[in-house]
């Protein structure tokens, strides 16, 4: 039998994969998706069964609803533990070496991690790409922030994205960041009670960062979650106001966010943007082109012509069944399996070796919460995740000392930190002997008076932070699992310190009682300067094959093309040579559809 | 511009007559809205009857949105519509409304002999039917007439004449969405001709009689079968297949109805049936009080105020959960339980 050519062969069907082929349809390329997980999803009732599977989880963290399946493993967070010297903990999909946990997690499922995101859409900052020559730390990118504006647009539109322009303010950036009267499809997610009690009290705040003078300022977050739609924004793609995308299968579903505040793990109407939405037009919508999606597919290798560098195919074993060895041609070839994945991938193709820098750079944002009760109800609980935050951080001269870092202002309470409010019935049923009327009063005096804050840490690209392989270390089907070595530096640690110090601050002017603590049993506990901190993982895992200006120091070009096989581009969060503050996604996408263009003038 | 032709024999002969029928219109849309709630609600959130739940879940919202566009057409001919008033709801069981009374609807669980009532309430109207003003069979023959109304009145007294509305008074997708299909603003004859098709085909197909089809593809919208076959589709369960023809039995996809997961919700409730000052009564009061609000948030709506649909949406999810803790309380009668009543409770009272 002929084995089929297609234009474009992708590995992934995540975010950056289903925008890749989206773009690929509208120019009339073919193009095959292959996708390691499961269907579930595509179709609406199967969606129906993550939510189901979602409702009877004990524990309610990112990848509950998306049941493990070990011929495609994926990481969890409840396997995170302490790493004790010399011995890699293995109990999770991820062999972790340390000496600190690796805390952060995607989904192996199509949809990919969108499934499980926030949603929040932030663009990096202009000095975000400079990083290097402007404060002596990480990399440059061989891109600047104008190079990828357009692009941000157009990724905003694709994920459709909430937010009001004149609300948006970010340090070291002036009314160029955004462009004259640039709109968002959406009108920003109202702001919940929370944000405006602390707009209110933070007013005016400016904190000492030694000698830098940091202005406190809350402001509203974009997110990729359905909201009004501004009657002003002309969708480019049909020249008409811009139309809300519903849930996949559903078309009266999901219009607008219904503040079912279960966004991480699971959104039960489909309201919250994910990979499904542009997969579903991608392979049903108009388009001269085809897209194909075939799931159960996990690939194992590339192969690659030793005259040339060129890929030559995709290895990849279906399942259930004989795991037979198949290889999927196309003239193009992209992997978008997320960082961690693409990485592992090409190790064991044994490519792009020639900058040594594959694998190399892994990032996240340590995530570091404080807590408090307010002295008055604030009304947790309720909506998304996180509406606003304080993005005074972002940037400015103290990070010539330690990391930038984000703000969220968390609306769900203590859920992250303690589990709250479920934590708070056991406690006063079980220790406090509590029932009845007076268990009631009781848990609506602390539930209500919850208050967290979580700190997004950038940090800064080392190739000691790696993922690697190991063929001691294979899962069900024969392919390695990702072997993970991570620190963090004293930049990160400093960076740490501050945010718990302007936490301190912030709350003390509140006339907060703080209850943030930090035990050295924790997985991601660390000392600096004589105190200790526990970070989490953020989900933004980054890194591993950073994009630069030359072969010798980087693992892709700045469209995403892979130096050494110049038919193969990486997209995705491994591309990115620094994280700087933003969620990545928005970049990731922005990237990604940068990435089409280059891919659409490949293949004329 | 198209020259308005006047209609033979129109029943709707004057504006007053006009808007009074939009009224009956808004009424009428109503009137099936808390049966099909009822049978909704009385489904156990047990996810086995998954797909019927979707179905009625589905005709429940656009019959929201069928209100919505009688109403933006009796706003933009210079109506006003009311729906805060004691007579709104009606006393099930009930016929519907002006209609040639063949049948009652109910407040009832969901169930085989609930789900063929909505059939009927639903049937699509034979391509021999007249426009029918006062006591029509099917509720497409309505709405032809107060079509045939509006164009009368367009080439009698000048559309400038008819359509005196503000347009800042529609309610436009800003406020309303996922509603079971785009909500039209109505401006012109034109635009109110597109609304009540929207309304007849959803209920009754595209074509009424011909297609199973409910023509909304037009709208943006996915193809969806009419509210007729959707009903048919649980009765029997099994999905309509993309050919199949409107006298046929479906022969898609099928899927399974467990007619007895369901909570056994009495028929027609009442509050008076229980004392005041009980615990049952206290309840019941308490889902009247918040549907009669719902109803007065969206006469404001109505009624140039279109941002009090953003208070109304979130009336309408607390409402739900009052429905079904409703549904699980005991009745005291029999094995059933109570379910809620559907009565006009003002605040005040």
């Amino acid at each position: 039998m002929k084995t089929k050519v297609y234009d474009v062969v992708i590995v992934g069907a995540g975010i950056s994969g289903a925008l890749v082929a989206d773009q690929l349809k509208r120019k009339g390329r073919s193009v095959l998706i292959l996708e390691a997980g499961l269907d579930e999803g595509l179709k609406p009732s199967s969606y129906q069964d993550y939510l189901e599977h979602f409702y009877t989880q004990e524990v309610k963290v990112p990848n509950s609803p998306y049941p493990n399946n070990p011929n495609a493993p994926q990481s969890n967070v409840l396997d995170i533990q302490k790493i004790e010297p010399g011995k890699p903990d293995v109990s999770g999909y991820y062999v972790q070496y340390g000496p600190l946990p690796f805390s952060s997690t995607n989904t192996r499922a199509v949809g990919g991690t969108t499934l499980h995101w926030l949603g929040i859409c932030l663009r990096m900052l202009p000095n975000d790409f400079r990083m290097r020559s402007k404060y002596g730390y990480g990399v440059d990118w061989p891109l600047k922030y104008k190079d990828l504006k357009s692009y941000y647009e157009q990724a905003e539109l694709e994920i459709g994205v909430s937010a009001d322009v004149e609300d948006l303010w970010y340090p070291g950036t002036n009314a160029s960041f955004f462009g004259k009267g640039y709109r968002f499809p959406m009108h920003k997610i109202p702001p919940s009670y929370l944000d405006q009690v602390l707009t209110r009290r933070l007013k005016g705040m400016i904190y000492y960062d030694q000698q830098d003078e940091v202005k406190i300022d809350v402001v509203s977050i974009p997110q990729g979650r359905n909201s009004i739609p501004n009657k002003h924004y002309i969708d480019p793609r049909t020249n008409k106001p811009y139309q809300p995308v519903s849930a996949v299968g559903h078309p009266h579903m999901g219009e607008r966010c219904e503040g079912n505040s279960s966004c991480i793990p699971i959104c039960p109407v489909q309201a919250k943007y994910n990979a499904l939405k542009t997969l579903d037009k991608a392979v049903n919508g108009k388009g001269k082109g085809r897209v194909e999606v075939r799931t159960q597919c996990v690939v194992s290798r590339l192969e690659i012509d030793s005259d040339n560098g060129k890929i030559k195919g995709v290895i990849y074993q279906h399942y259930p069944g004989s795991h037979k060895e198949r290889t999927a041609v196309g003239k193009c070839y992209v992997l978008a399996a997320s960082a961690i994945e693409n990485a592992k991938l090409m190790l064991a193709s044994g490519a792009a070796k020639t900058s040594g820098q594959l694998g190399c750079n892994l990032m996240d944002h340590p995530y570091l919460l404080t807590w408090a009760l307010m002295p008055d109800p604030v009304g947790p609980f309720r909506g998304p995740f996180s509406t606003s935050g304080i993005p005074s951080f972002r940037d400015g001269p103290f990070r010539k000392r330690h990391s930038a870092f984000r703000t969220d202002i968390g609306n769900w309470g203590w859920n992250f930190p303690t589990g709250a409010p479920f934590s708070d019935v056991q406690l006063m049923v079980d220790q406090h002997n509590l029932f009845g009327k007076e268990l009631r009063n009781q848990l609506y005096n602390s539930v209500q008076k919850q208050f967290r804050f979580g700190f997004l840490i950038e940090q800064i690209p080392q190739t000691s932070n790696r993922v690697t392989i190991d063929p001691n270390h294979v899962d069900a089907m024969g392919n390695y699992r990702p072997v993970i070595y991570y620190n963090l530096s004293e930049y990160e640690l400093a960076g740490f310190a501050t945010a718990k110090s302007f936490s301190d601050q912030v709350f003390q002017r509140l006339g907060a009682a703080q209850f943030t603590s930090y035990a050295p049993s924790d997985p991601g506990f660390v000392q600096y300067e004589g105190m200790g901190y526990s970070f989490h993982g953020s989900g933004h895992i980054v890194g591993t094959h950073r994009m630069g200006n030359h072969a010798h120091d980087s693992v892709v070009s700045k469209t995403q093309k892979c130096w050494d096989h110049q038919n193969l581009y990486l997209v995705g969060c491994g591309s990115m040579p620094t994280i700087g503050t933003s969620n990545p996604t928005l970049t990731m996408a922005a990237l990604a559809l940068q990435a089409s263009e280059s891919i659409i003038n490949d293949l004329r | 511009m198209k020259k308005v032709e006047s209609p033979k024999d129109p029943q709707i002969t004057t504006l007053e007559s006009l808007y009074k029928h939009l009224q009956l219109a808004i009424e009428v849309e109503h009137f099936t809205i808390p049966p099909y709630l009822c049978a909704l609600y009385s489904i156990k959130d047990d996810g086995r009857n998954r797909v019927a739940a979707e179905l009625i879940q589905s005709v429940v919202m656009e019959e929201m949105l069928h209100m919505t566009l009688a109403s933006n057409i009796l706003l933009a001919v210079g109506g006003r519509p009311d729906l805060h008033h004691s007579n709104f709801i009606p006393t099930y069981p009930e016929h519907m409304p002006h209609s040639d009374k063949k049948f009652k609807v109910s407040l009832e669980k969901f169930s085989k002999s609930a789900i063929k009532t909505f059939m009927k309430i639903e049937k699509p109207e034979t391509s021999k039917a007249k426009p029918e003003a006062h006591k029509y069979h099917t509720i497409a023959q309505f709405y032809d007439a107060v079509l045939e109304g509006l164009e009368y009145l367009c080439f009698t007294l000048g559309p400038d004449k008819v359509f005196t509305g503000k347009k800042h008074h529609q309610i436009t997708n800003k406020y309303y969405y996922g509603g079971g299909g785009r909500v039209i603003p109505v401006i012109d004859l034109k635009s109110a001709m597109h609304a009540v098709e929207e309304i007849k085909e959803q209920g009754e197909g595209h074509i009424a009689g011909k297609s199973i089809y409910d023509g909304d593809h037009k709208y943006g919208q996915p193809r969806e079968v009419a509210h007729y076959y959707r009903f048919n589709e649980i009765l029997e369960g099994q999905f309509y297949a993309p050919r199949d023809k409107p006298k046929k039995k479906p022969s898609g996809e099928t899927f399974k109805v467990h007619w007895n997961s369901v909570y056994r919700m009495r028929k027609n409730p009442k509050a008076g049936d229980y004392d005041p000052g009980s615990p049952i009564r206290e309840k019941m009061d308490e889902f009247n009080r918040s549907y009669t609000k719902l109803l007065a948030l969206l006469d404001k709506s109505f009624s140039g105020h279109p941002s009090a649909l953003l208070e109304a949406v979130q009336l309408m999810y607390s409402l739900k959960y009052k429905a079904v803790a409703l549904m699980k309380i005991p009745s005291g009668k029999g094995n059933t339980t109570v379910g809620p009543s559907f009565e006009f409770l003002p605040e005040s009272t």
